[in-house]
């Protein structure tokens, strides 16, 4: 009998401390929470790392930081389209924004209540959403495997690489970029995709493993699957920063890339906080310790001065910068879905 | 020479499952030995020896406040789950242990379903059905759908709990002048607590864990902690995830040696 | 007393009718519906998916899948279950901790162990290097094998747990009669103990199997895009293209097929269930 009453107080002392170890969580609750998406990999890691720490130093508030896609965000931004938005802060490529201010998903850029805003570049000042930075693309490859950095994507055609070349999905924004440029070096244009999937068929017996997600590609260069592919400066950065044997070289045919930017969503829970959250990202202390190894995020803040890895690859001045080439996004987006579709089926292992 | 044979014949077959058997159970442990020594690696990379001892990825957790609020929710979401199980679960587990009514059978078929459904179409349909109402994601919709998938365990435990006890048992203290609830409270209850506590634990641990009712009913605002894992494992090649890893093994195996001392939980699962 | 106990269920049963059948019901429903008008009830879902060879492909490869690492997970399980059965109370309760053990784990952790082992640099990898098994490291990482190895390590506990109860309630006198007519230890173990542990056997499948085709985790972790199950087909359909009445229809065909497996299965555990009797 004794043996049940103590079970039974045990019970009611649980329920006690359940009880009262809720009230934190309302305590909790009352912080102030901000949700930002972020993108996988590097950015993911510089957010969290730097940008976080910033935000909460100067807002009070903690943000969480959810990893999506960007075309993913736009899917769930449409499906939520009316009601309270899933995420406050939306991270685009470019073709993203195009979609969006469409849609009517985000909404202009207060740049009033941002003061690091006017300090941007003028090409970087977008009136829906401030361009944080430049992705670029370039061929990765193993340094260990590979001695001559390749400098053309030619190179992934050839034989010697058979079965160690590898893709992305093109649910990424890596994945449309390396497939328009294959197309435009094709003869391919904007609204023609033929050439690229011809070239990619002609590839398929080189290709080794095609990543389902950036994560899963970065494994294949960490387990050392694959030894050429193409891939984005940012994230061979922070991959060799850990010691994992990647590369990135530059084709002769030219740098590629897009701008990538921080937009205030449509019937966000936390505009103000998502406003602070963003000139954040703005302030050159921040930008410049992004810009660091093993991140080097490209910055757009004028008062930035242009060091370290991306001097040596890409461009020694914002200028150079602004030179490399992109895509005509408005002509490229609406076939999106078709390509991935296309992508999908024809280009299986 | 026939008994030899025999000898030969038995410890052959015990050779063989035995052989068999230990390869199963080091298949069985090494990932979860192997994932906590890993996390105690010096360098960035996850290989196996690691690379130095040290502890400084377990210190990064410290550091690591989303995944530390993706915890707490985890935690909360589980505990609410539980005491909504165990309460609704018991009651269900009674109602239905002994009865050969066919609308017990029934219930039976309709409480145990989860646990054969797809959890991932469940979730899925619950999210269209929330929305259908009118609702967004939230917690106590959360908490309701890991209910459904978490409830079963309770009953499974509850109702072979039930079937060991002693209906004249039960009948001696109606006969004593008890009413229900004084024979529920000192007869059935303490008898079955510990397959009731059994069952507790295990819709604990299947709520922290639950991935695909989570997936769809929990949303970036109410993040937990396997979804945030998952995340973090697809996108990155971070040796924190280990050490969480670690510490959630660790956890496991202590709540585990809790739950075998207090409800016997090796017996519930024979 | 006997009319107050079952309306101790009342609540229970309201909450699964209020949040497991009905949202099930509206799944059923949105499933039916066409495009781009969803008021209409048509089966256009349902032509779509199974005219489309990519659908069917991932429908038979996740229903193959579950069966291969069922098999893998039976011819694991049951040495473990056997021994378990033969061994002392208190081995019993040490074997049954260290299976119970990984299935209580997080399912992401588990499958992140697996991650580290199959690595190119992993653990197995080195093993087999230095065995001298292969002059390369193999790709197990995004294999089919791959995948069906870690879940059948993750879900071999529920095979294990079913049979044991069987093998521990089964009458040891049987056995005994079999080798005191004579009959050797494999011939009794043919003969008249798997054929009494069937049921378990039976049970266990089931479990594995419903398991084995819905671990979302698993698959996508050590599977990647290349091996597309019906779980993550679901889910892209669902959160990715946003296209709510095609993912029902995934859904709802994915249940089924799991259920008709389940049926089968349950079947034959009926007619198994005779051998004891017999």
């Amino acid at each position: 009998m004794s043996k049940s009453i103590t079970r039974r107080e045990f019970l009611v002392a649980g329920a006690a401390v359940g009880t009262v170890a809720l009230l934190p969580a309302r305590a909790l609750a009352q912080e102030k929470q901000l949700v930002a998406a972020t993108f996988p990999g590097t950015w993911n890691e510089a957010h969290r790392e730097i940008l976080a720490p910033a935000f909460r130093k100067r807002a009070k508030a903690t943000v969480t930081q959810s990893i999506i896609l960007a075309h993913d965000q736009v899917s769930r931004l449409t499906a939520a389209k009316g009601s309270r938005a899933p995420f406050d802060v939306a991270i685009f490529d470019s073709p993203q924004v195009l979609d969006a201010v469409k849609e009517g998903l985000i909404v202009e850029y207060p740049a009033a209540k941002s003061p690091h805003f006017k300090e941007l570049l003028p090409q970087y000042r977008d009136k829906w959403g401030p361009v944080i930075s430049m992705q670029v693309i370039g061929i990765g490859y193993n340094p260990k495997r590979i001695k001559t950095p390749p400098k053309s994507w030619d190179e992934l055609f050839d034989p010697k690489y058979k079965g160690r070349v590898g893709l992305t999905a093109l649910n990424s924004q890596l994945g449309i970029a390396f497939l328009a440029e294959l197309n435009r070096i094709n003869g391919g244009s904007e609204t023609d995709f033929e050439p690229a999937f011809k070239a990619l068929k002609k590839l398929l017996p080189n290709v080794g493993a095609i990543g389902a997600n950036l994560g899963a590609y970065a494994t294949l260069w960490q387990q050392e699957q694959i030894d050429i592919a193409p891939y984005n400066f940012n994230f061979v950065a922070t991959l060799s920063g850990k010691g994992v044997p990647v590369a990135l070289s530059i084709p002769t045919t030219g740098a590629v890339g897009w701008h990538t930017s921080l937009h205030v969503v449509a019937n966000a829970a936390e505009p103000d906080l998502a406003v602070q959250y963003i000139d954040t990202h703005l302030d050159p202390v921040v930008q410049a310790e992004m810009m660091k190894a093993p991140f080097n995020v490209i910055p757009t803040n004028a008062k930035v001065k242009l060091e370290g890895a991306i001097t040596q690859s890409i461009g020694k001045t914002h200028a150079e910068l602004a030179r490399i080439r992109g895509f005509d996004w408005s002509k490229l987006n609406p076939q999106r879905g078709a390509l991935i579709d296309r992508f999908n089926r024809e280009i299986r292992l | 020479m026939h008994s030899r044979h025999a000898d030969w014949e038995a410890l052959s077959l015990r050779w063989v499952f035995g052989a068999l058997a230990a390869v199963a159970i080091v298949f069985l442990v090494a990932p979860s030995l192997i994932v906590i020594l890993t996390s105690f690696t010096s360098s960035y990379s996850l290989k196996f020896p690691p690379e130095g001892l040290s502890l400084r990825w377990y210190a990064a957790l410290a550091d690591a406040h989303q995944m530390q609020r993706a915890a707490w929710n985890s935690l909360l979401v589980a505990f609410w789950t539980t005491l909504i199980s165990v309460v609704l679960g018991t009651g269900g587990a009674i109602a239905i242990a002994r009865s050969r009514a066919v609308w017990a059978r029934a219930c039976d078929l309709l409480f145990m379903s989860p646990l054969l459904l797809p959890a991932l179409a469940f979730g899925f349909a619950a999210l269209v059905y929330i929305h259908l109402l009118g609702f967004q994601p939230s917690i106590p919709f959360l908490v309701l759908g890991h209910v459904i998938v978490c409830a079963p365990f309770v009953l499974r435990t509850s109702i072979a709990a039930l079937s060991q006890l002693d209906p004249a048992l039960l009948d001696a203290s109606y006969s004593l002048g008890a009413n229900w609830w004084t024979t529920f409270r000192r007869i059935t209850l303490p008898l079955i607590g510990r397959g009731v506590g059994a069952g507790a634990f295990l819709a604990f641990m299947a709520s922290f864990d639950n991935v695909p009712v989570s997936l769809f009913l929990a949303d970036a605002r109410t993040e937990v902690l396997p979804i945030h894992l998952w995340q973090q494992i697809e996108t990155n090649l971070d040796v924190r995830t280990a050490a969480v890893s670690g510490l959630i093994v660790i956890a496991t195996l202590v709540l585990m040696v809790v739950a075998e001392k207090f409800a016997g939980l090796t017996r519930q699962m024979r | 007393m006997k009319f107050r106990e079952s309306q101790l269920a009342l609540p229970l049963a309201a909450l699964f009718v209020a949040f497991f059948v009905a949202p099930l019901a509206v799944l059923i429903g949105l499933s039916l519906s066409g495009e781009p008008e969803l008021e209409a009830l048509s089966l256009q879902q349902y032509v779509k998916f199974f005219t489309d060879r990519f659908n069917y492909s991932i429908l038979w490869s996740t229903i193959l899948l579950g069966v291969k690492a069922t098999l893998v997970c039976l011819a694991f399980g049951y040495p473990i279950a056997w021994i378990c059965a033969r061994s002392s109370p208190r081995w019993q309760s040490v074997i049954v901790f260290l299976v119970i053990l990984p299935i209580l784990t997080s399912v992401v952790v588990r499958t992140f162990s697996w991650i580290v082992i199959l690595g190119r640099h992993g653990v197995l990898n080195k093993t087999v290097l230095w065995l001298g098994l292969a002059d390369e490291p193999l790709d197990l990482l995004f294999t089919e094998f791959g995948v069906v190895m870690v879940l059948a390590q993750v879900q071999l506990p529920l095979m294990v747990l079913p049979i044991l109860t069987v093998l521990s309630r089964t009458d040891p006198n049987l056995a005994d009669a079999s080798k005191a007519l004579g009959a050797g230890e494999w011939r009794t173990l043919w003969r008249i103990t798997v054929p009494l542990s069937l049921p378990g056997v039976i049970a266990g499948c089931i479990l594995t199997y419903a398991a084995c085709v819905t671990a979302f985790v698993t698959q996508t972790l050590i599977g990647g895009a290349r091996l597309i199950y019906m779980p993550l087909h679901i889910y892209q359909q669902a959160v990715g293209a946003n296209n709510w009445p095609f993912a029902a229809t995934i859904s709802v065909i994915f249940m089924v097929a799991v259920l008709l497996v389940v049926w089968v299965l349950n079947r034959l555990a009926r007619v198994s269930r005779g051998f004891t009797h017999a």
